[in-house]
């Protein structure tokens, strides 16, 4: 197809302008068709349960029903308006950003720590990367309907072994003051693990050259980790840091299994407001609505991370 | 030549893909019926439900019943309006008593009427297998929705060993608030400031909350709501004001019930382990405590402030709107079996639930049951001053601004009268649509 353009170029010139454009676009179409053939498959079944359930949230997000009995009527922008004059909403952002920051950084400083810790390999290490990488493989439903129990008040294994060092037994899940962290302990100790195997992988990274260079010039452990490893390790972070964002929107099991996002809203994420909106209240105009937020929220925060990121590789 | 050899096979994979979704295979022979049921207490519900099923796919060779477990109460209705969304109905839900009432204002219920009147009987008759108590849950506007299929009432439980060791007479169980107020002081134990046994435990987690209010209210004289019209709570009112205070003085000023909120898995643990030497539960955990518990305990009547009363709970089978007739035919059969005198009975002595059906304690089987076990009687003899359970429009979310309020309460975050308050004002908020549409619609 491409030997053949020379030749039709003086046709398209005398042609009108548009035409040419048209001819070359036919093309280029012609040319990528094939792909565009293969990918129809993928295509048929993204359109149908991803880019069709998105396009049905938008146009679902405009609609309101008044009363019971009366019919769907177009409300525009009232529902987006109501989310976000709703103090359930507004407080499930901020349990979600303090949840967020709460677990992802103190998650991604032991990922790292561990992978610092494990980074050589033998039998040792081995066994205890496979013991911090458990509980990854345990369902999160499952790991919360454990953790229930865990954390029972006075009974609980938890009470069990630190209860004689408090002074009161706090009712972990209950108390509205302490729920959001212990939610954040579950998530943390789940996902520690996971972030660690990017971290391994970074490591391997490391140019050995490099390491040894500095050895011999006589650079200690931290100043190594300071001035070789961490700046090394940087797109690693970088991904590590959208991901646990990521989680910490899009997770939300534990609170469905442990506190239904109780006492009074504590733990309520907006994940779960949204839930809550959609089945509780059946308000689907409400709960497209925040989801619509939450979606443009995500989409801006991807966006911009991986922005960074692009640039980042470039320049280095 | 390659890339089409390709796309052929993408396309050949991709359409038998498509194929096998849009054509799943015909059936034929029995009708094939779900049955949607949650797991709402502790216990293996889940494995009694497939023993009755079982058994009742046994003797109709026409009707193929599967029993899909759907979780708690709340996941079940979540479930059912999902299912009704998507226009695959299941023929039949064990459904929360307190949910019809918000389903028919949504028509999302088959009126039973036409299928009683079908079988010959009238609608008197009918109802009149089951305990008065538990009608106000099953019809509205004079009409049958839902068929009461096990029902339960807050017991107070207690450990009779922990009270006689304190001193306290179990056969004797503690009538009014004040003699429980007593009770729970003496069967608190310390330690410093450290409560090593606590002397009561009332459950308040979404749902379990709601009800443990109700409850509390109504023995103290209030209603919550109101039980012939779907768009009014009373929350702000001197009998759930004094409910929720004598709650918090339990926590606060006596310092005999655990702070926070406890859900109602973690209340009966605390009681099976001894950690709470008295608990508020629903009847439906009795099997469970009787399996379970290595002491020996006493079940009694909610102790009243002002009148002996409770509300019911447990739940009623219904069938959902948009079912096929056949379907709703053999959905009818498969109610009627498992609301019969012999199933009723049976289900109840698994469970802990009552059986809602009165002749089922008529059976030789339960008679023998009751004999051995009266613990069981006392549920049965508390019907007498049961009443509805609360229903209101939308009632999860009417209902959880109450839980919000009261767990704040019970964190130390509000006064009762302050939260009371609040719960009101946006209860009213969430009920405000259906009441433009009824009591506000005027001529």
């Amino acid at each position: 197809m491409s030997l053949a353009e020379p030749a039709a170029l003086p046709v398209a010139t005398s042609a009108a302008p548009h035409l040419h454009v048209l001819k070359r676009f036919t093309n280029r179409f012609k040319a990528s068709l094939p792909a565009y053939l293969l990918l129809l498959p993928s295509l048929v079944f993204l359109t149908l349960f991803t880019y069709g359930a998105m396009g049905r949230v938008l146009v679902d997000a405009l609609y309101q029903r008044a009363t019971p009995r009366a019919p769907v009527r177009f409300a525009g922008l009232d529902n987006i308006a109501a989310v976000l004059t709703d103090s359930a909403f507004t407080g499930a952002v901020v349990n979600n950003l303090v949840y967020a920051v709460g677990t992802a950084v103190p998650s991604i400083a032991l990922a790292l720590l561990f992978a610092l810790a494990l980074s050589r390999t033998n039998a040792v290490t081995s066994a205890l990367r496979a013991a911090l990488f458990l509980p990854v493989l345990i369902p999160m439903v499952a790991a919360s309907a454990l953790f229930l129990f865990i954390f029972l008040p006075n009974v609980g294994l938890l009470d069990y072994y630190i209860g004689s060092f408090l002074p009161v037994l706090p009712n972990w899940l209950g108390d509205s003051d302490i729920a959001l962290y212990a939610i954040m302990v579950i998530t943390i100790w789940k996902n520690a693990g996971y972030y660690m195997l990017f971290f391994l992988a970074g490591l391997q990274a490391v140019p050995e050259d490099v390491m040894e260079a500095a050895h011999l010039d006589g650079a200690g452990p931290y100043q190594r980790l300071r001035h070789i490893i961490l700046p090394e390790l940087k797109p690693t972070f970088l991904f590590v840091t959208v991901i646990a964002t990521l989680n910490a929107v899009t997770q939300v099991d534990h609170v469905f299994v442990m506190t239904k996002g109780g006492p009074s809203n504590a733990t309520n994420l907006v994940l779960f407001y949204i839930y809550q909106q959609a089945v509780e209240h059946y308000d689907i105009g409400k709960a497209s609505a925040a989801t619509l937020l939450t979606l443009a929220a995500l989409m801006g925060l991807t966006a911009l991370s991986f922005r960074t990121m692009a640039n980042r590789e470039g320049g280095g | 030549m390659l890339f089409s050899r390709r796309l052929m096979l993408g396309l050949a994979i991709a359409g038998t893909l498509a194929g096998a979704l849009a054509f799943p295979a015909l059936a034929e022979g029995p009708t094939e019926i779900d049955l949607f049921f949650p797991v709402p207490v502790d216990g293996k519900l889940a494995r009694d439900m497939g023993t009755l099923i079982k058994e009742f796919n046994e003797g109709h060779p026409n009707i193929k019943a599967t029993a899909v477990y759907t979780g708690s109460y709340d996941d079940t209705l979540i479930k059912t309006r999902a299912s009704i969304k998507a226009g695959k109905p299941p023929a039949a839900v064990i459904m929360s008593a307190n949910f019809l009432l918000d389903m028919q204002i949504e028509n999302e219920l088959t009126n039973l009427d036409p299928l009683i009147a079908a079988d010959g009987t009238t609608k008197e008759q009918f109802l009149g297998q089951f305990f008065p108590a538990l009608q106000g849950n099953a019809v509205i506007n004079r009409s049958v929705y839902g068929v009461p299929f096990h029902n339960s009432t807050p017991l107070l439980y207690i450990n009779a060993d922990k009270a006689k060791e304190a001193g306290l007479d179990p056969s004797k169980p503690p009538q009014t608030w004040a003699e429980l107020t007593d009770w729970a002081k003496k069967l608190t134990k310390r330690e410093g400031d450290k409560v090593t046994q606590w002397g009561i435990a009332i459950p308040c987690a979404y749902d379990y909350c709601g009800w443990m209010m109700e409850t509390l209210t109504m023995t103290n004289g209030g209603r919550y709501y109101n039980e012939e019209f779907g768009g009014e709570v009373y929350y702000d009112t001197p009998s759930m004001l004094g409910a929720l205070t004598w709650w918090n003085d339990l926590v606060t000023k006596h310092k005999v019930h655990p702070p926070g909120a406890t859900p109602g898995p973690a209340v009966s643990t605390s009681f099976i382990s001894g950690n709470a030497a008295m608990m508020m539960l629903s009847t439906g955990s009795l099997t469970y405590v009787r399996d379970n518990a290595k002491f020996a305990y006493k079940v009694a009547f909610i102790p009243r402030n002002v009148r002996n009363a409770v509300p019911i709970g447990g739940a009623s089978l219904i069938v959902p709107a948009g079912q096929d007739a056949d379907k709703q035919k053999a959905a009818w059969t498969l109610i009627k079996w498992m609301t019969s005198p012999e199933k009723s009975a049976w289900w109840s002595r698994a469970t802990g639930y009552f059986a809602p059906n009165m002749a089922a304690y008529k059976t030789p089987d339960m008679v023998e049951f009751l004999n051995k076990n009266p613990d069981a009687k006392t549920a049965v003899e508390q019907l007498d001053v049961a009443k509805p359970w609360f229903a209101t429009y939308k009632t999860v979310p009417v209902r959880k601004t109450l839980e919000d309020e009261v767990m704040l309460v019970l964190n130390g975050k509000k006064q009762p009268k302050e939260a009371l308050v609040a719960a009101q004002k946006a209860a009213d908020e969430t009920l405000k649509p259906y009441n433009a549409e009824t009591s506000l619609k005027l001529p």
